[in-house]
């Protein structure tokens, strides 16, 4: 795919590494010149030093030969200009980032008048990335696909102490599901069966939900029905609303703290039901007066990644064990999560998955980023003539970062082992190391003659 | 530091120049040469030691910045090192220093040579010693990037510290693709050029030496008289015109390609590249005919031709042109140091410097009548940034220090300045012939070794642009740097 991406910001940069790393031509534009050297420097993409909403500019980067624009520049104004732009001129979809929550509601207008394919709003996305964690009953975020049947699941091996030390084939996993992958202070390891599990390691499970289910329960002592009814989140900016929101739809309850005084009237007038407090979130005296460590979960998303960090940590001292930290330098990842802090977002990644499987591109979905972008789930349909169809899985000798977790076989969900052999037609569920991401194609996609 | 990895893409170069020497050797069994042997042996050398550094698995495949000039700059010398065996052991140079500074001149398309009578060489060693200004005219590692799997980012870090120019131009997103369409390109013109002069009544064998000169801006023939022995008003004309289309930015022919005529007709480096070509070509010409050196038409053909082959920075010649009047030689030498265009096969400043250059004085200039303008230094209607623009600076300061320093070095051989500063001009600048007695007459062999190799380490570093050579030998690139050129965590992506 021929990818033009404007704004090289965080999500723009993260946007161009994933897409590029897949094997698309990118071109990356930005008035700014040291945005651009960056991704020139560290990225296999074309770098354009031009405003994006130059039409001179749109048509220099050939917009008629593109497969998709998307505009992901600081403003939001911008970005739906240029959308347009690139969709009158000739692109064949269009991506706009709109983070302003007014604008949010007119999205569909947008959608339909300015032809626009897609709004992404990285605030909403992670709010929601953040709900869906705090209100599923189990602590892993969840990526499911059909229909819930499959899903994927990410647990500390700190939360199921007894499988800390074991080997992963003395763990007694059920049939259906497997550990695809092990990120161990912030690399990613491809287990086998005589991988040892260490206390900080973050597994990556694939399996039906009643296994994955079965399996968790077995192990994890503690937490059972332990439901989140009360949160506090630090920091009542953008995906503070948008969290806020959505968990007051849920009926818990809601606790605000944020500095800024015409902000927490902006947000009381708003969220009424939630409790808005101001104050200072550093402030320990006012943290605990307020009781805010009593309450089941916090979520500390000020503007500052460190404050974050240091506002999760303290928290954990004072004996929560639901906490996350917003850090929005990717980097930060996997520090945040090695220190115990239970989830680090990133909004950029989260938003770069969402447009990733947002691009179908011939019979591959990008389903989800996992482990700071270092591994991809993808989704794909198998047609005839696919290399992968010769034997079993077995005999193909895969490459170590390419793994078929699922597969989909009409109705039939088929967790695969050595011996399972992939049909036309099936649907697979493939989990890549971004090392080895160009291999799908080999493996995946019918042979062109 | 990726030594595993460095040492592995040195490998794959190796193994790659071993099928690179192949031609060579094809062309040595269809001459029945004394030189099968040594170009075989030379092409086991190559493959063992590139299937050993090859089978070194790297750890992981990060490339950065330090390694990018590593492997360029070690890459170099490796493959002119492996270059030179087949002249070594064919004895048709007497020690190994001569064959080293004879394929260094190959790969760093200068043409300067020590050899004093190629005519009785065999065919298999001058078609190799032409066949390495080929493949360094667009690039060894580039070409190994068009045809080798995906480097991935790596890639990039290569492209630039091996191609000429103060900005490295990337045509397509993707690096694999820039590489291939570069050497389609450069295809394209060498199958044109072999095409022309084979109608010219010039043999198969010697079009394709003289067209491997041509495209890679190197200038080894086959004749000791040069293009003047191959014969002919036609042949000189073909080959002068398609010196001077090497000297373009390849880009722009990819451009023509895509129909883009406006954006070539514009582009202000070739403007002033051309201009400059037909300014001095008309200087000289008009001083031929006042001085009564020679007829009109031979004064056109020749001052075109020189201008030309100089420029570029070719070397080829069709006459003495060391006997020309000082006026027409003091152009040449101006033109050494002027050179190609960016992002061709030429060397020496680059026009894009030198237009750089007087737009700032021009700006000084305009700036004391009005100390409060703001006037930015702009290229083809854009403005550069301000660090490119101090890089064009200290370029051009560090290559006329060479220059200089080199000079002084070649003095202790006691020889006369114009000898001297023109040799250094020569190689610092891919040239080849300088004046004097290095003039189209004389050859390099005369200096002693050491200057031989301080003039290989000239055309290396003017090959290479200065930069990618002195970084390499800078100790702060072999010490823990404090900042690390090292690639941001977002894009670790090892698999342990």
């Amino acid at each position: 795919m021929k990818i033009l991406i404007v704004g090289i910001g965080k999500l723009g940069y993260q946007l161009a590494s994933a897409f590029s790393q897949k094997g698309n031509d990118v071109i990356a534009m930005d008035k700014d010149p040291e945005a651009l050297q960056r991704v020139e420097e560290h990225l296999d993409v074309l770098p354009m030093l031009n405003n994006g909403f130059e039409i001179d500019a749109l048509k220099e980067a050939h917009i008629k030969e593109l497969d998709l624009t998307i505009s992901v520049t600081d403003d939001d104004e911008t970005n739906i200009l240029v959308a347009f732009l690139a969709k009158r001129l000739g692109s064949k979809k269009v991506i706009a980032r709109v983070r302003n929550p007014e604008y949010d509601k007119q999205a569909s207008y947008l959608k339909a008048e300015m032809q626009i394919d897609r709004i992404v709003n990285p605030d909403l996305a992670t709010a929601n990335e953040i709900a869906r964690y705090l209100t599923g009953a189990l602590p892993f975020h969840t990526e499911i696909f059909e229909a819930s049947k499959v899903l994927v699941a990410d647990v500390h091996a700190g939360n199921m102490p007894d499988i800390v030390g074991r080997l992963i084939m003395e763990l007694g996993i059920p049939r259906n599901m497997l550990v695809v992958a092990i990120v161990r202070n912030g690399q990613v390891i491809i287990p086998h069966g005589k991988t040892q599990i260490e206390p900080s390691d973050t597994l990556y499970m694939i399996g039906t939900s009643d296994s994955i289910e079965s399996f968790y329960k077995a192990h994890c002592q503690n937490r059972i029905g332990n439901v989140i009814k009360s949160v506090t989140i630090l920091g009542g900016g953008r995906i503070g609303y948008y969290l806020a929101v959505n968990l007051l739809s849920k009926r818990m309850e809601v606790k605000i703290i944020e500095s800024d005084k015409p902000r927490c009237q902006y947000l009381a007038e708003r969220l009424g039901n939630a409790l808005i407090i101001h104050g200072d979130g550093t402030d320990i005296n006012l943290l605990e007066d307020e009781g805010i460590f009593n309450s089941d979960a916090l979520v500390s998303l000020t503007g500052l990644d460190e404050e974050n960090l240091l506002i999760s940590l303290l928290a954990k001292q004072h004996g929560m064990d639901r906490v996350i930290a917003k850090a929005s330098r990717s980097s930060y990842i996997p520090i945040i999560e090695k220190l115990g802090v239970e989830m680090a977002v990133n909004p950029a990644m989260i938003t770069a998955a969402e447009i990733m499987r947002f691009t179908y591109e011939g019979n591959i979905r990008s389903l989800a980023l996992l482990a700071g972008g270092k591994a991809e789930l993808t989704e794909l349909v198998i047609e005839e003539g696919a290399y992968i169809l010769k034997d079993s899985l077995a005999e193909l000798n895969l490459p170590k970062g390419i793994i078929v977790g699922c597969i989909m076989r009409a109705d039939q969900v088929i967790i695969p082992d050595g011996s399972t052999r992939i049909k036309a037609g099936d649907r697979a569920v493939v989990f890549t190391v971004s090392s080895d991401q160009q291999m799908v194609t080999k493996y995946f996609h019918p042979v062109r003659r | 530091m990726n030594y595993r990895y460095v040492t592995r893409i040195i490998g794959l170069l190796l193994v790659f120049e071993t099928a690179m020497i192949a031609p060579s050797l094809i062309v040595s069994l269809l001459n029945r040469g004394s030189d099968t042997m040594p170009i075989l042996w030379a092409m086991v050398t190559s493959l063992t030691f590139g299937l050993l550094m090859a089978a070194v698995k790297p750890k992981d495949k990060r490339l950065g910045v330090k390694e990018g000039f590593l492997i360029v700059a070690f890459g170099w010398v490796a493959a002119c090192i492996i270059g030179a065996l087949p002249f070594y052991w064919s004895g048709s140079v007497p020690t190994f220093v001569d064959a080293f500074f004879e394929t260094v001149s190959g790969f760093t398309t200068t043409g300067a040579t020590v050899l004093p009578d190629i005519e009785i060489m065999p065919r298999g060693i001058l078609f190799w010693r032409s066949f390495t200004h080929w493949l360094g005219g667009m690039g060894i590692l580039v070409l190994t990037l068009a045809v080798m799997p995906a480097l991935g980012v790596g890639a990039i870090q290569l492209f630039r510290a091996e191609t000429p120019g103060p900005v490295a131009d990337k045509i397509s997103p993707k690096m694999k693709d820039t590489a291939v369409i570069l050497y389609v390109a450069y295809m394209g013109i060498t199958v044109l050029e072999t095409a022309l002069l084979m109608l010219g009544g010039v043999s198969l064998y010697e079009a394709l030496v003289h067209t491997f000169g041509t495209v890679g801006t190197g200038g080894f023939s086959t004749r000791n008289l040069s293009v003047g022995g191959l014969g002919g008003a036609y042949v000189e004309w073909v080959i002068g015109i398609f010196m001077m289309l090497s000297g373009i930015n390849f880009a722009l022919y990819y451009d023509l390609y895509k129909g883009r005529f406006k954006k070539v007709l514009l582009n202000e480096e070739l403007r002033y590249y051309i201009g400059i070509m037909l300014l001095a070509s008309t200087l000289i010409f008009l001083n031929l005919v006042f001085t009564k050196h020679t007829g009109a038409y031979d004064a056109i053909r020749h001052a075109y031709f020189h201008t030309s082959s100089i420029m570029t920075t070719t070397g080829f010649t069709t006459i003495d042109y060391d006997a020309w009047p000082t006026f027409s030689r003091l152009i040449l030498i101006m033109l050494m140091f002027i050179g190609a265009s960016a992002g061709s096969t030429g060397g020496a400043i680059k026009v894009v410097r030198v237009v750089v250059i007087f737009k700032m004085i021009k700006r000084e200039f305009f700036k004391v009548l009005h100390p409060r303008a703001v006037v930015p230094v702009t290229i083809n209607g854009r403005a550069l940034r301000p660090d490119i623009v101090s890089g064009i600076m200290s370029f051009s300061f560090l290559y006329l220090l060479m220059f200089l320093f080199g000079s002084l070095f070649l003095t202790l051989e006691g020889i006369d300045l114009t000898s001297a500063s023109s040799a250094v001009a020569a190689t610092l600048g891919n040239v080849g012939p300088g004046l004097g007695l290095l003039g189209p007459k004389g050859n390099y062999s005369f200096f002693n070794p050491a200057s031989k190799l301080m003039l290989s380490f000239m055309m290396l570093a003017g090959r290479l642009e200065l930069f990618t050579v002195f970084v390499v030998l800078s100790p702060s690139f072999w010490g823990r740097s404090k900042k690390g050129a090292q690639m941001p965590q977002a894009l670790d992506n090892g698999l342990e």
